[in-house]
């Protein structure tokens, strides 16, 4: 130790001394409980679409295009895309609809009347792609959970160069 | 307009259970027999007949895969069902599992003890094996990693990691969802489970007791030994399971079945199938393990460690203050042993400062990585590399 | 403003503009003309440093400039790192890189009180006997000095009879039903500030 310095912590118990009430804590440390928090595509990447519902009617002139994505097209993107549960059942007298539904729950529908084929397969890529939260201007490219390496500015520290 | 066949758009939203139209499952049903894709091989009704005949009296154990006539009318849906679900096919993909995991195992992770009391047919064997692999990578992970770290915080972490809460979170994120009730119909895509009553109280679940002697006592020192038998990986006590009737709350499910994943991924693909799998899916989640301390006296603690340590006694000095007297001051306080600084903290008063100091150089401490650490499950790869010992430290500091 | 900072990292006459100029008066220099503006301005106008540009002996280097802020706690101490750690011989001495020695700086504490070590078992006794006996009179800061030693040595060597205890505690209460709320919740406050720090919030 130095001269005239002050140690931090006790100073070194008397052997001799019984210290019965010394309290023996054999856990100084205590821990928090907490839970880890997901970062997808970190290690696996999980498509956020989870169901896409096609809806289309027999009869009307705007599901047109519509029938012929599903008789043409559709057999094709299933099978790129196991992933994502297809479900095509008949809305009789209403517009084609496409509705993505999402793991975070929520749920996304687009209405393709009169649209051809390659445009519905355009907004069902739209629905592949989204995450279900709702649309918001991303102002930075990469978010991350992880610190800085460089850490956090502060005025504290660092040194002054001279000027 | 059109007169619709409700039986044939209906047939992709309900599982082909319902379907009546349908031959095979009609041949399924007046048999009652289901297969099961893991444990034991498919047994012909008349094998089943002549086990009555020949060792059911005799040896009760022999019986236990057989299910009564009475239990097959409200059985889950039969295995067949598995192939034909979309939900379920979708799952497969969406999590990349291994081609060589059959549908039909993965339907039977989504079964719970709770729906179907059948060892053959519920996830139970499959999650305790899931449940093994789960803590023995965690932990060998973070003890190779983190080989100075607190027995408590190594609790915590393997909680953060690999605990019911955060495993029921996983199932989320994978887009699991619940059946209402389980029962036949169900499409197999959905995790079947029976549910706790409502208006059950919390405690009544939580009150099971432990097995240790004189549990009631918290504040009797318990030893190492007795933690390793009567503890569970997260540092608590082991506690009975529920009984049969009562029903697992969602969270305790969806654990289950997180587990199961692993374990029919270990089964069917083989260990560095689940390896990989669980270093995608558990430890490519982002904990800061730095937060997870929570120290009453660092200054004490660190003056402990550096006398076990053999190091100069630490000493705290100013390392820049602006302020002092005002308002709002900021004391930059460093810990120094001999010419070395182990740790700097900053804060409002000198006895923050100096508080946060010790406090960060005995993260510091613990929070030691060796240079690529790696773990003794490593050694199971092909061509792995001689194995060096493990960093092994002598434990935390104990006042 | 100057006078106040203490910063030993810092020496004063490297920042030059913060000492008054010869040529004004300190009235003056309190208000800042264009003219005065843009010589601070220039003296403020720092070089890269050195490290940044290209490097003289024209080999491969690292460009090494550590951040102002302050240290990660996973960057593990020289003095902490194991002895067959080959960090231990990559990284340079302290006593190398220290730009200030250790016993220059401030201490936290204005008095640093001696160690003596001188009571012997025999004082310990009195000192337990004097405690039980007479609780009233024999505090742990009267006992303290009357042995030269410190409180908490005091309290470690024994505890309070738990009469002493029961009555201590009905004074504590006494006081502290005086308290408004304002001083309660202050007090509160304080407790869970204090708990923060070990949990570096």
């Amino acid at each position: 130790m130095f001269p005239g310095s002050f140690p931090v912590g006790v100073s070194k118990p008397c052997k001799w001394v019984n210290l019965k009430n010394t309290s023996v804590t054999t856990m100084p440390v205590k821990a928090i409980k907490t839970i880890s928090s997901a970062r997808n595509g970190v290690g696996a990447f999980i498509l956020q679409c989870k169901r896409l519902d096609f809806h289309y009617c027999n009869f009307g002139g705007s599901s047109r295009g519509m029938l012929s994505f599903l008789t043409k097209d559709l057999a094709a993107f299933a099978r790129e895309h196991p992933q994502i549960e297809i479900r095509v059942s008949p809305r009789p007298a209403k517009h084609p609809v496409i509705k993505g539904h999402y793991i975070n729950g929520h749920e996304k529908a687009i209405c393709v009347r009169n649209l051809e084929p390659s445009e519905i397969m355009k907004k069902t890529n739209i629905l592949k792609e989204a995450n279900g939260e709702k649309l918001k201007r991303t102002k930075k490219p990469v978010t991350s959970l992880n610190e800085s390496v460089r850490g956090i500015w502060s005025p504290y520290h660092g040194d002054l160069r001279g000027v | 307009m059109k007169r619709l066949q409700l039986q044939r758009w209906s047939s992709t939203a309900l599982s082909p259970r319902v379907r009546t139209n349908n031959r095979l499952h009609q041949q399924l049903y007046s048999t009652g027999l289901r297969l099961q894709s893991t444990v034991s091989p498919l047994q012909s009704e008349s094998t089943i007949s002549e086990n009555v005949e020949d060792a059911s009296f005799q040896n009760p154990d022999a019986m236990r895969h057989i299910r009564p006539q009475d239990t097959i009318a409200i059985s889950l849906s039969p295995v067949e069902a598995a192939t034909q679900s979309a939900k379920l096919a979708a799952l497969h993909a969406r999590l990349y599992l291994p081609s060589r995991l059959p549908l039909q195992t993965l339907a039977r992770t989504l079964v719970d003890a709770s729906a179907d009391s059948n060892v053959d047919f519920n996830n139970e064997s499959l999650a305790t094996l899931g449940h093994d692999l789960l803590a023995n990578y965690t932990s060998e992970h973070l003890i190779c990693t983190y080989p100075r770290l607190p027995l408590s915080v190594t609790f915590a972490a393997m909680y953060a990691y690999v605990g019911p809460k955060t495993l029921a979170a996983i199932s989320k994120e994978w887009g699991i969802d619940n059946a209402t009730v389980p029962g036949g119909e169900v499409d197999p895509g959905f995790l079947q489970f029976r549910r706790v009553a409502p208006g059950t109280a919390v405690e009544d679940i939580s009150q099971l007791q432990s097995a240790r002697p004189y549990a009631d006592q918290k504040k009797w020192r318990m030893t190492v030994s007795s933690k390793i038998f009567y503890d569970d990986e997260f540092g608590d006590a082991i506690k009975g399971s529920v009984a049969l009737g009562q029903g697992v709350t969602d969270e305790t499910a969806r654990a289950t079945f997180v587990r199961a994943v692993l374990g029919a991924i270990y089964l069917h693909a083989g260990r560095p199938a689940a390896k990989r799998f669980f270093e995608q899916h558990i430890l490519s989640r982002h904990l800061n393990i730095s937060e997870l301390f929570n120290f009453s006296q660092p200054a004490r603690d660190l003056a402990r460690l550096c006398a076990r340590e053999n190091f100069e006694a630490p000493v705290a000095k100013i390392v820049s203050e602006t302020g002092r007297k005002s308002r709002s001051p900021v004391f930059v306080v460093g810990i120094f042993s001999g010419q070395d600084k182990l740790g700097e903290g900053s804060g409002s008063s000198l006895m923050e400062a100096r508080e946060r100091a010790a406090l960060s150089a005995l993260k510091g401490w613990y929070l030691y990585t060796p240079i690529n650490p790696r773990v003794p499950s490593s050694m199971e790869e092909e061509g792995a590399a001689p194995w060096k010992p493990a960093h092994i430290d002598l434990g935390e500091v104990i006042v | 403003m100057a006078a106040s900072i203490t910063m030993p990292k810092r020496p004063f006459l490297t920042l030059p503009f913060l000492l008054p100029s010869l040529t004004e008066s300190l009235s003056i220099g309190a208000v800042r003309h264009q003219s005065s503006y843009r010589r601070t301005k220039q003296r403020l106008r720092v070089k890269p440093d050195a490290s940044f540009g290209p490097s003289q002996q024209g080999r491969d280097q690292i460009i090494y400039n550590p951040p102002s802020s302050a240290p990660s706690v996973y960057h593990t101490p020289s003095k902490f790192l194991p002895a067959n750690d080959v960090r231990r011989v990559m990284r340079p001495a302290a006593a190398a890189t220290a730009t200030t020695d250790v016993n220059e700086l401030p201490s936290v504490y204005k008095t640093q009180p001696e160690r003596k070590y001188h009571l012997t078992p025999e004082d310990v006794e009195e000192i337990r006997k004097l405690r039980l006996n007479d609780p009233m009179t024999w505090s742990r800061y009267s006992l303290a000095k009357k042995f030269e030693c410190s409180p908490l040595f005091i309290a470690k060597v024994c505890g309070a009879s738990p009469e002493k205890k029961a009555i201590q505690k009905q004074v504590l209460e006494a006081v502290q039903s005086r308290w408004g709320p304002k001083r309660r919740m202050a007090r509160e406050d304080r407790k869970l500030r204090r708990e923060a720090w070990g949990r570096d919030e």
